[in-house]
């Protein structure tokens, strides 16, 4: 029953994965002109292959590779007629948010086809949120700044993490990489979006949580890398799907919006989602913001009792918001038997959670984060119990930053999307659902994505982030992504900064 | 007094999680040990880091002073927590103002490391009886302005404020914490350690000591690695103690409305805020009992539009007033009381508006008179059979149990047990209960209760054929011997009713067959309601309990290899040699009285993994609420069936699926959570949120349910709930259409007297909300007075019972029939003494139906694979 990944992991491979629309946006456009004598000196030159050359006739087939501005042998400056010109793609400029960029959709996409971070041209680190993870860098020893590309090599640094670690009955998990997928619900996102995600989980070596909406048969294959949400809605919970998994999450709240319920509107109840909830199609779908049954921290430990008795072996995961009183819930969910305590801060949520909620209700996830870990281990049990944070999390930078700030592992979720090729509409909850058959149930917008696309895409994303961390472990002369959990020291905050060399 | 306070409110609120609380009051005082039972019950609610007791109403001889002294003087108790402080403290506040009359330092045992599982040193613990120095007392009236004041009302203001300054001076909640007050009231005092409740009656060597009322509080507090007993419940004001389970959301705001009275909490937890507000309105405000509640829990919403008129002008006045005092969110207060100016004792439970923690009160009636109220049942059943074990005249099953509907205009959410003096005995008094609004409960009038021991001897062997049973047994009729007992009742006195259970008994264990039908027997005399005449009901239960107890606890154990037999028996001693059904061996029967009430060697736990084996039959017994029956067995738990004897626990059934579990007797909360499929039967009420996201399963509930049924239930759950519910039935009801595959609530709105017999309750649901925001699903309300109203509704609405829908419940209220014994026919269908046909007696509650439209925003076009 323990066990499960004592055998040597394997990294499953990376497979180019281009992306499925005929013209994938990016940065830059090159324009051109009718002069172009068909040399072939810009196919020779570009090293990111934006220019081939087909039948004799060369095209600017991979505009979306262009690195622009950054690049040392621009193609237009090497024409020798002067036929291209470079500028900068308006379509790119609308994309996304303050939170997501274009840069980092961009990059993203880029992580997602080549499982590499891109090689420049875009700003792949961080957003332009102007707070967050994002007024935060990564403190790098001055001696230690040699190369700034992944070698590759894990150079025997351990970047996987064991979930259970108190000494009890259930099972041991262990991840192979710092994070795992936070929940998606059916009727938020789409079939494909989901199973997409949870094979990709399962063969990263990792899990995925099916969110509130339910536990789809499609997902029976991967149960061991399923993580199962038990909500205030309890929609979709049986004792059979908790019985099928080894880690069961209560969601108490969520970091987009505390202290408030779900809601799923009426136009997403289709009749599979209705059957999966088993709920009236076309109505809309109410979550409590409580859970009903637990309305103190003695009823908290009952609940997590009652999972046991279902599963016995199965590891509870809180996940909470951040109110201010969070170190007090954590130890209380640590006191109750959680085996991990899952902090989901507000800046992650797609679009459907009310601004007023997101902006104004509980404490910001690197205010939240620190006061936990530094609690627990005031408290003595830092280390029988795994923090896993969420909310927000885009790149491996953002998920280095969060364990420096006292988390062991993160919860994605919008990046999972992103790979997905989201352009961050937010038009999520709208209509017939997302354009890109992302976040939909309607059975046309499916058809968008294919299985085997969507799984390696995010295979490929998450094997560029492991990399990336890997790389930023050697430059802090770490072997073990255990050693930068809770190393404020290791951050700097652009608000407080000195002369440091940062990245 | 208050100069140098912080301005702000300290918002370092300890952060208190849920407790255990529990508490009676008793006609009669009782010993201490009586509170251990229930508090060990309720050790899954706190965590051992804070557990208190108060004691009130004593006999003065046990504490070593007079009558007069006991009535008079305050007991001023003081923790200390520092050694050395007592020379300074008695220097500065005790000695210069007050009279002692008697002081002593308080036994404890040597070691506390000698009691087990306790960590942290208790406090030492120093008792002064003191009065108020004459001279000071006029000198603090003169200074004060009190000088119109009755003399006893100002020594009691003088008497709190020199404890808040002793706390000021010696304890900081955030600092150094060297000794505190615990109770400065009269007549009753507190004690509290870091640790279980029952260990401050170990420690303290309070085993045999006496007291008419005792409450006791389990905490779970989640903060700091530094406990302290300061921060334990319970808390005072002056002649009270209060324990509370919950947290409520706006502490805040309480502590800056008391800080306009200043009142300046101490020790930073809500539950000090709470009881400051009580002493604030019922000693400096003055008021009654009924405004004090009032204010604290006020009535709200449709309950208040149905107070009378002249209700409403005073209570509009009470919340105008102290609206921003009263506690929001989840909170249940246990107060003992020293009404001293009536010379009453109080024991009172108040809830809150919107009913989020669990309660039960219950009353015991007879010769000796408890009144008991605490979180969960079990420990009510626990108090009672600790108390029955020392004294035979009380029963270990109370005359009524109930819950009370927070801020209602039914009951006011609130009930009290008074202790008056009685004239003639000096160590007695006479208990009584009433609700908020001053309404008696009472138990049933005109019955006596059996006293074993007393009256009823038996001559073993001459009691073989009183009785003629032997045909029910040989022709297998258990409704027939039932039937024959229950109308027997009425001739026979206690002690041929104790005969012939025996006799039973003897038939019991004269194999199987003969076992099956006398338990059958036995369980309907538990199950069902009948005249019991000039008998207690609580005394035949407890008689047929004990009688089936002691026949299933005679089965073979799964250990002895020697004899066969289709039922085994297994419990906490041989629960290792536990294995699977060999050839012939059917039924397990698992004697739960030891096991824990949850984790990984509790009985539901041991039964999961016998149903693994292969066992499929279950009789559970001895319950004292354990938890979690019949979860874990997954899917494929079809034909499988659970009998439930005993005080069952909470989240039986929760997940269930396909299996079906009986309840022989009440059941507590979070019952048949996410239910899938099966059959639940509860042979009485249920607790808070029954059914919470059910999506399937047949239920039959004889009694009530609590707060919260069926809570975001879809797909298609069938209920028929025979009583009534406290509020919030069916909120967010997402099951389907019924007439489709979907799921409903059949509400009967029905009671039993006190002789058995069905009659409708005075409104089929009081409550304020009823099926709010559901979207599918239906509840079908027997109300022919048609006093369910669109007030009550939110989302919902009511429409005429077609005859379709009466084809669809009427098999479940056959079922109903079968199981409760309750009439469609002379019960249901009958309207003050007249047959009514079923659709003038039934209203159908729908969710208000879909505006059209909606069918036309593209959702036909979406096809259903």
């Amino acid at each position: 029953m323990n066990s499960s990944n004592q055998q040597a992991f394997e990294l499953p491979k990376t497979i180019k994965t281009r992306s499925r629309f005929r013209n994938p946006i990016g940065k830059y456009r090159l324009n051109r002109t009718d002069a172009c004598i068909q040399c072939g000196k810009c196919v020779e030159t570009c090293p990111y292959g934006v220019h081939v050359m087909r039948r004799g006739r060369v095209l600017v087939e991979n505009a979306y590779r262009c690195v622009g501005v950054d690049c040392d042998e621009p193609c237009h400056d090497m024409c020798p007629v002067g036929a291209l010109s470079l500028r900068r793609n308006p379509d790119f400029d609308v994309m996304g948010d303050f939170r997501w960029p274009p840069d980092l959709l961009a990059s993203t996409w880029y992580m997602a086809e080549f499982s590499a971070m891109p090689p420049k041209g875009l700003a792949y680190k961080t957003g332009n949120s102007g707070g967050g993870f994002d007024r935060l860098r990564i403190k790098f020893p001055a001696s230690t700044v040699t190369s700034t590309a992944s070698d590759g090599s894990d150079d025997g640094i351990n970047v996987g993490i064991d979930l259970n670690r108190r000494d009890d009955n259930a099972h041991r998990v262990r991840i192979e990489m710092p994070f795992y997928g936070g929940g998606m619900s059916y009727g938020s996102v789409s079939i494909t979006t989901m199973l997409s995600r949870i094979r990709a989980a399962a063969a990263l070596g990792t899990f995925c949580c099916t969110g509130e909406g339910g536990y789809p048969d499609e997902l029976k294959p991967y149960d061991d890398h399923v993580i199962t949400q038990v909500a205030t809605g309890l929609f979709g919970v049986r004792e059979e799907t908790i019985q099928r998994v080894k880690i069961v999450e209560f969601k108490y709240a969520q970091g987009a919006k505390p202290g408030l319920g779900g809601h799923l509107l009426g136009e997403k109840v289709t009749p599979g989602v209705a059957r999966m909830r088993e709920a009236v199609v076309g109505y809309p779908l109410f979550s409590p913001f409580p859970f009903h049954s637990v309305y103190s921290v003695e009823d908290h430990k009952k609940h997590v009792d009652w999972i046991k008795a279902i599963n016995p072996e199965a590891l509870v995961s809180v996940k909470v918001s951040t109110p201010t009183d969070v170190d007090m819930v954590a130890v209380g969910s640590y006191y109750a038997g959680a085996h991990i305590i899952h902090l989901d801060g507000s800046y992650g949520g797609t679009g459907a959670a009310p601004e007023i909620a997101k902006k104004n209700i509980a404490m910001p996830i690197e205010y939240a984060l620190p006061k936990v870990h530094r609690f627990l281990t005031e408290e003595g049990v830092r280390d029988q119990v795994t923090v896993i944070a969420s909310g927000g999390v885009r790149t491996p930078h953002d998920v280095a930053k969060i364990i420096a700030l006292g988390a062991d592992g993160v919860c994605t979720g919008t990046a999972d999307l992103v790979a997905l090729e989201c352009i961050r509409c937010h038009n999520c909850e709208s209509g017939r659902g997302c354009a890109r058959g992302i976040a939909t149930t309607d059975p046309e917008l499916m058809e968008l994505m294919d299985l085997d696309w969507g799984t390696q895409r995010i295979v490929n994303m998450f094997l560029a982030w492991r990399a990336e961390l890997i790389r930023i472990l050697k430059r802090l002369g770490m072997k073990d992504i255990k050693e930068l959990v809770g190393r404020t020291d290791c951050l700097v905050h652009l608000d407080y900064r000195e002369e440091v060399q940062s990245d | 007094m208050v100069q140098g306070l912080p301005s702000m409110v300290n918002d370092g609120l300890e952060a208190e999680g849920g407790c255990g609380v529990t508490g009676f009051a008793c006609s009669i005082p009782v010993r201490g040990r009586h509170i251990f039972e229930p508090s060990k019950q309720m050790h899954n609610r706190g965590n051992g880091r804070g557990g208190g007791i108060a004691a009130m109403g004593f006999d003065p001889k046990m504490l070593g002073v007079s009558e007069e002294i006991l009535r008079e003087d305050y007991i001023l108790q003081i923790a200390v927590l520092e050694d050395g402080v007592m020379d300074d403290l008695e220097a500065r506040f005790i000695d210069p103002f007050f009279r002692v009359d008697f002081s002593e330092r308080i036994p404890h045992v040597d070691d506390y490391r000698n009691i087990e599982g306790l960590d942290a040193q208790p406090p030492e613990v120093f008792r002064y009886f003191v009065r108020v120095r004459p001279e000071v007392l006029k000198a603090f009236m003169a200074e004060n302005n009190l000088s119109g004041m009755a003399p006893r009302r100002a020594e009691d203001e003088f008497v709190y404020q020199n404890s808040f300054n002793i706390n000021r001076t010696f304890y900081d909640a955030t600092a150094s914490q060297r000794a505190f007050v615990l109770s400065h009231g009269r007549n009753f005092f507190i004690l509290k350690i870091v640790g279980y409740a029952e260990q401050v009656v170990q420690y303290y060597k309070l085993d045999n000591f006496k007291a008419h009322v005792w409450i006791a509080h389990q905490r779970y507090p989640t903060k700091g690695k530094v406990w302290h007993p300061g921060g334990a419940h319970p808390f005072i004001g002056l002649n009270e103690a209060l324990v509370h389970n919950g947290d409520f959301a706006n502490h805040h705001s309480v502590a800056e409305y008391l800080m306009q009275k200043h009142l300046y909490p101490q020790f930073l937890t809500d539950t000090e805020v709470s009881v400051l507000l009580f002493d604030l309105y019922s000693r400096t405000c003055g008021y009654p009992l009924e405004y004090v509640i009032e204010a604290l829990a006020p009535t709200m919403e449709r309950d208040f539009d149905e107070l009378p008129a002249d209700k409403q002008r005073l209570y509009r006045a009470i919340q105008a007033a102290h609206i921003h005092g009263s506690p929001d969110g989840p909170w249940f207060f246990i107060i003992a009381r020293n009404d001293t100016r009536h010379d009453r004792l109080q024991l009172i439970g108040i809830t809150d508006t919107s009913m989020l923690r669990p309660q039960v009160f219950a009353l015991h009636d007879g010769q000796v008179q408890v009144g008991l109220v605490c979180s969960e049942k079990q420990a009510i059943d626990a108090t009672l059979k600790s108390l029955s074990a020392e004294d035979p005249r009380v029963g270990d099953v109370a005359d009524r149990y109930w819950n009370a509907r927070g801020g209602s205009h039914t009951d006011g959410g609130s009930f009290i047990f008074n202790l008056d003096k009685s004239p003639d005995q000096p160590l007695e008094r006479r208990l009584t209960c009433t609700d908020k609004f001053g309404n008696e409960i009472t138990a049933p009038a005109g019955q006596s209760p059996y006293l074993p021991g007393r009256v009823y001897y038996l001559v073993e062997g001459d009691d073989k054929d009183r009785f003629d049973i032997s045909e029910f047994f040989n022709l297998q009729r258990p409704d027939r011997l039932y039937a024959y007992i229950r109308d027997g009742i009425e001739m026979w006195d206690y002690a041929d009713l104790m005969d012939c259970l025996k006799q039973i008994r003897g038939w019991a264990r004269s194999g199987d067959a003969h076992f099956e039908v006398a338990l059958s027997a036995l369980t309907l005399l538990m199950d069902r309601r009948y005249p019991t005449c000039d008998k207690k009901r609580r005394s035949i239960l407890q008689m047929v309990n004990h009688t089936v107890e002691t026949i299933l606890r005679h089965f073979p154990s799964l250990a002895r290899e020697d004899v066969k037999s289709t039922y085994r028996l297994v419990d906490w001693e041989t629960r290792q040699f536990f294995r699977a059904p060999a050839y012939q061996e059917k039924v397990l029967i698992i004697d739960a009285s030891l096991f824990p009430p949850e984790g990984d060697h509790c009985d539901s736990r041991l039964l999961a993994e016998a149903f693994f084996r292969g066992w499929r039959r279950f009789i559970v017994f001895g319950l004292k609420g354990q938890r979690f029956h019949g979860c874990g067995l997954g899917p494929d738990s079809g034909g499988v069936q659970i009998d439930i004897y005993g005080s069952s626990g909470d989240y039986m059934g929760s997940g269930m699926d396909g299996l079906s579990i009986h309840v022989h007797g009440d059941a507590q909360d979070q019952l048949g959570q996410i239910m899938k499929s099966g059959k639940m039967v509860v042979h009485g009420d249920v607790g808070q949120t029954f059914m919470y996201g059910a999506k399937g399963g047949e239920v039959y509930v004889m009694g009530n349910a609590a707060g919260r049924p069926l809570i975001n239930a879809v797909g298609r759950p069938r209920v028929v709930i025979n009583g009534t519910c406290l509020d919030y039935l069916g909120e967010s009801f997402m099951a389907g259409d019924p007439h489709d595959g979907g799921g409903f609530v059949v509400l009967n709105g029905m009671g039993f007297d006190d002789q058995g017999k069905v009659h409708p309750l005075p409104s089929p649901y009081p409550g304020s909300n009823l099926f709010s925001l559901a979207s599918g699903g239906a509840i079908y309300v027997r109300d022919p007075h048609e006093m369910v109203e669109e007030q009550q509704l939110n989302g919902g609405e009511i429409v005429p019972m077609e005859e379709k829908d009466w084809t669809l419940i009427l098999p479940y209220l056959k079922e109903n029939e079968r199981l409760f014994d309750i009439s469609i026919e002379d019960d249901l269908l009958v309207v003050n003494g007249e047959s009514r046909s079923p659709i003038g007696v039934y209203r159908k509650v729908r969710p208000r139906q879909k505006t059209a439209g909606l069918e036309k925003d593209g959702l036909e076009e979406w096809v259903d694979e």
